[in-house]
């Protein structure tokens, strides 16, 4: 069980349905990073999405790797990396393409908020 | 004209690689690379990537890294080669080798507040002999004149020559580099950031692609525009395994904006030429120089005059042409073009 604060990596679509299942029982937020070990940006990025991991506690915050689930990123319609995926209740509320540092920490606490 | 100010012309250079993996330079870590930009003197500002490569947005213009190719353009004063012992410590460790140089540039606005190795072009291409290794054999070094002051420089060094290339079908696609002063007034003060205007650079970016129409030059292209404090705009664009770039430098007195993108001739050649005319169109400029770089079995008569065809409804006029074989590069096209006068 991972520890509160910190990025859940996904391995398999029973992780995904799994920790999705979980945060709408739960009402959370659900934060993902689309990744890939081809992609230097998604390297750049990744320890700043684990900082946010770190602060907003309250999210869930959870890595897909582009590879490994084709049909998730398929069904999110993920093209160009990173892509960050906001979820409610097993709906996408938003999306963030690119390494923005700026603009993730606001759209978290956008969503949060609603 | 302003006694100095923001050097808007870019260096640009263009690296090729052999290895045995798949990722090859897209394996380079994220403090090889931020060491490389360091020598340089510029930072990410924005990057993204797709199935084919990566794409960043410096402070100082872009980054493009294929497995196999990066090109790395920066303006201002930034001492572009001295990324290249960096990168080539760097890559050598992933066993990458380097298979090609190519180093181009206009002329600088202020050439007198470039540093070295960039106080002229002799010692940029002193700096590249005496830094890349002996089995890049095929050199030149050439200046494509103009009928203005503005000339293109460019120098090539290749492990392979011409032949070699064709018979490894290593050369199918082309770039063009398009360089544009004296941009339109109005049109350029679209790439000033409004007073009070506290979002990020991604924001007012995407603003400003929006508002241009940047974003229709190639509608298949996804736009990362990015704007700058208190103004300038770039943006890198991706489509499949091409990429595209824009600079501005809006400033009046020495106004400049950059479009650069890759292709390929056969097929994509309408495409290209369309996508030229707009991106010009985007900024109306009194003067545009552009330079293809292309396989030499590419007929670069054609390509000249479907260039001339494409700007003449923008009002433009052909005033100079120069052409130059590079073996292991290519050809190297140079127009200068100016509005016709009525």
């Amino acid at each position: 069980m991972a520890e509160k604060g910190s990025v859940i990596g996904c391995h398999t679509i029973a992780q995904w349905n799994r920790q999705l299942q979980l945060a709408s029982e739960s009402g959370k937020l659900v934060v993902v990073d689309f990744t890939s070990s081809w992609c230097g940006p998604c390297r750049m990025i990744a320890p700043f999405f684990a900082e946010l991991a770190n602060k907003f506690t309250d999210a869930i915050f959870l890595r897909v790797d582009v590879n490994e689930l084709k049909r998730v990123a398929l069904d999110c319609a993920i093209e160009t990396l990173p892509t960050f995926i906001f979820l409610r209740q097993g709906n996408i509320v938003d999306r963030v393409v690119g390494a923005r540092k700026d603009l993730l920490p606001k759209k978290i606490e956008l969503h949060m908020r609603n | 004209m302003a006694v100095s100010g923001f050097e808007g012309f870019e260096k640009r250079l263009e690296l090729h690689f052999s290895g045995h993996d798949s990722l090859g330079l897209r394996r380079l870590r994220c403090d090889a690379l931020a060491q490389v930009l360091d020598a340089v003197q510029c930072t990410v500002v924005s990057a993204v990537g797709n199935r084919y490569f990566d794409a960043y947005i410096l402070s100082e213009s872009s980054l493009f890294v294929y497995p196999y190719k990066m090109v790395l353009k920066t303006c201002g004063t930034t001492q572009l080669l001295r990324s290249v012992p960096c990168l080539l410590r760097h890559t050598a460790e992933l066993g990458l080798r380097l298979r090609a140089c190519r180093y181009s540039r206009g002329s600088f606005i202020f050439p007198r507040a470039q540093p070295f190795p960039h106080t002229s072009f002799a010692e940029e291409a002193l700096y590249l002999e005496e830094r890349l290794p002996p089995s890049l054999a095929f050199r030149k070094a050439c200046v494509l004149p103009s009928s203005s002051s503005h000339s293109w420089h460019v120098y090539s060094a290749s492990a392979a020559d011409d032949d070699d290339r064709l018979a490894a079908g290593s050369w199918s696609t082309f770039t063009v580099e398009v360089c544009m002063t004296e941009l339109d007034r109005s049109l350029a003060r679209r790439f000033f950031r409004k007073k009070g205007d506290e979002r990020s650079g991604d924001a007012v970016g995407a603003d400003m692609t929006d508002l241009t129409e940047i974003g229709s030059i190639n509608p298949r292209t996804l736009v990362c525009g990015f704007a700058f404090d208190p103004c300038g705009y770039s943006m890198n664009g991706l489509d499949r395994d091409s990429y595209s770039t824009i600079h501005v430098t809006p400033e009046e007195g020495h106004s400049y904006a950059s479009f650069e993108c890759t292709g390929r001739w056969a097929g994509g050649r309408a495409e290209v030429l369309d996508s030229l005319r707009k991106a010009i169109g985007v900024f109306r400029p009194g003067a545009v120089s552009v330079s293809f770089c292309m396989a030499p079995n590419v007929d670069e008569n054609q390509v000249r005059s479907a260039v001339g065809d494409a700007l003449e409804p923008l009002g433009l006029s052909c005033r100079s042409q120069a052409v130059e074989e590079f073996p292991g590069a290519g050809i190297v096209t140079y127009q200068t073009f100016t509005p016709r006068r009525e």
